[in-house]
């Protein structure tokens, strides 16, 4: 897992039906070094999946640059690992196909790759849905693979896009739970995206605050590791964070 | 409960006709026809019409195995299943790959679609008149009227689905390292299938109906052309027959290959309703 880098990024859309550009993100830099976990909050409209998508490569940039692993980014690639909030799984591939479907891309053999898709299953305990469809999984089920198929393809670093926003409150706290023991078992190089500022505080190093397109403060989460919400819901370290990102997100 | 039950028969006879269907399915496929054709027997057997002129299904059963004896009906039904097959062929296979790319390409949609949809308001019967100044009676005539009757249903459901896959899905595919003929294969296809098997199932149907017209009026052969013929000597029974075996070929299509396509993927994959 490498390094990422997003040097004064901005993007400007051409909004036909007001028939004129409106700035989204504006200057934005962030610095995720190897193996650090950072989430960016904000409210809604502020320009997170504008962000993403440029970093994804799905969307060009209008300025700035974004380089990962000492290369900048042109384009979608496999250095960039997505986890999308409507999953996005393939419904005619069983599970094991969806997370073998990056190194099967990467030219890995069929028993290679069917090994390395059931050893993520396992770490993520899915080992028992690996020959269903995706569409005979639960809403949290299918998210867990969707993280899964992402790392099987060991990308440089993993982009989420509120990946758990459309899962039920108590499923949520589970996914959260795993995606940090996961995270601290392979240690991967993640921006998490969110509206959810508990969220951001419990997962992440780092909790970029995110304003009308700008960054406008960075918040370092000190919380020892393994993280549960047991522990964590009343920690006073984790309410005094969570109060200052929630009081910097509304004040956005 | 019970007391309810007893005094309305017909319910119980309902809810144990239900039973035994969901017990062995294929009786539910048949059992619906029986009262169809007591009906029909019965009417014949009243009297009410002459027996030429309305026929019953015992006359239907014996023409059939007469004409099937002397070798006439399996010919007959096999030039029209072997031009409905070499028609659906040739459909599917010039179909897809011509819905992927009005599907996949901006530009080839930009400048096709609209003459496809031009093209396939013109009903295939319509081509008749011109097809018959070029091609004559004969083969090309009904090679043309069925490939285009196929044809069509199956470059516009592609399309459809094509265009109906999520832009997640291919975003998925490509940060995972899929090049674009990839992705073709292994999102856009698939992806598409349910749609596709929907495009031959209307283009078969479709294309069954505008082959036993096409036969009638410029065949030379077929089941179309023998009911057609039947009209000519007067025999209703044959007529009757026909119409018979283009129903129960159509079930058979069905069942056999429509079907058990769609149970395979959008089903399965829970793209379409159960
Ligand atoms: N394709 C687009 N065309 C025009 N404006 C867009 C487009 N996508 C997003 N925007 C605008 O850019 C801003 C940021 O959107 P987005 O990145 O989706 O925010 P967030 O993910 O934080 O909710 C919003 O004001 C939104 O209306
Ligand atoms: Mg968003």
């Amino acid at each position: 897992m490498k390094s990422l880098s997003i040097r004064n990024l901005s993007k400007t859309y051409f909004d036909p039906y007001a028939g004129k550009h409106v700035t989204a993100v504006q200057d934005v830099s962030i610095e995720v070094p190897e193996g650090e976990f950072v989430s960016i909050v904000g409210p809604s409209g502020c320009g997170k999946t504008t962000i993403l998508n440029m970093v994804a490569g799905f969307l060009p940039v209008s300025g700035g640059e974004i380089v990962v692993d000492g290369r900048a980014v042109s384009g979608p690639g496999p250095d960039r690992g997505v986890v999308f909030q409507s999953h996005a799984l393939f419904p005619w591939k069983t599970v094991l196909e969806n997370v073998a479907f990056g190194p099967k891309m990467r030219g890995v053999g069929p028993k290679e790759r069917e090994a390395i898709a059931r050893d993520y299953l396992a770490l993520a305990g899915l080992s028992h849905a690996a020959d269903r469809y995706p569409n005979e999984l639960s809403g949290g089920m299918q998210q867990r693979v969707g993280v899964v198929r992402a790392l099987a393809n060991e990308p440089a670093v993993l982009l989420m896009d509120e990946p758990f926003a459309s899962v039920d409150a108590q499923t949520r706290m589970t996914l959260q739970e795993e995606l940090t023991r996961i995270w601290q078992e392979r240690r991967p190089t993640i921006i998490f995206i969110t509206h959810d500022v508990p969220e951001a505080v419990f997962l992440a190093n780092r909790v970029v605050v995110l304003s009308k397109g700008r960054v406008l403060e960075e918040v370092e989460i000190d919380l020892p590791r393994p993280r549960s919400w047991e522990t964590l819901i009343e920690d006073e370290r984790f309410k005094t964070l969570s109060s200052r990102v929630l009081q910097l997100v509304r004040s956005a | 409960m019970s007391a309810a039950l007893s005094v309305n028969p017909f319910l119980r006879l309902w809810s144990g006709y239900l039973r035994l269907v969901a017990r062995r399915p294929a009786l539910g496929q048949i059992l619906p026809f029986v009262p169809l054709v007591a009906l029909w027997a019965g009417v014949v057997e009243a009297g009410l019409f002459p027996r030429a002129f309305f026929p019953g299904p015992v006359d239907v059963v014996r023409s059939f195995v007469d004409l099937t004896w002397k070798g006439i009906l399996p010919a007959y039904l096999e030039d029209s299943v072997v031009r409905l097959a070499v028609g659906a062929a040739a459909g599917i296979l010039t179909g897809i790959p011509l819905g992927l790319l009005v599907g996949l390409n901006a530009t080839a949609h930009r400048a096709l679609w609209p003459i496809l949809l031009f093209f396939q308001a013109i009903g295939d019967i319509a081509w008749l008149p011109l097809l018959i100044i070029w091609f004559g009676f004969g083969l090309e005539t009904m090679t043309f009227v069925i490939v285009y009757t196929v044809l069509f249903p199956i470059v516009l459901n592609t399309v459809l689905g094509v265009r109906s896959i999520p832009l997640d899905m291919h975003r998925a595919a490509q940060s995972l390292g899929a090049p674009k003929w990839r992705i073709v294969a292994e999102v856009v296809i698939p992806g598409a299938l349910p749609n596709i098997i929907t495009g031959l199932r209307n283009g078969l149907g479709y294309g069954w109906r505008a082959l036993i017209a096409a036969e009638m009026i410029v065949g030379t052969s077929g089941v179309g052309f023998m009911m057609f013929d039947a009209r000519r000597a007067g025999s209703v029974v044959e007529i009757l027959l026909g119409m018979i075996i283009l129903g129960l070929l159509w079930y058979a299509v069905d069942a056999l290959i429509l079907a058990p396509l769609e149970r395979a993927t959008g089903r399965r994959w829970g793209l379409v309703a159960q």
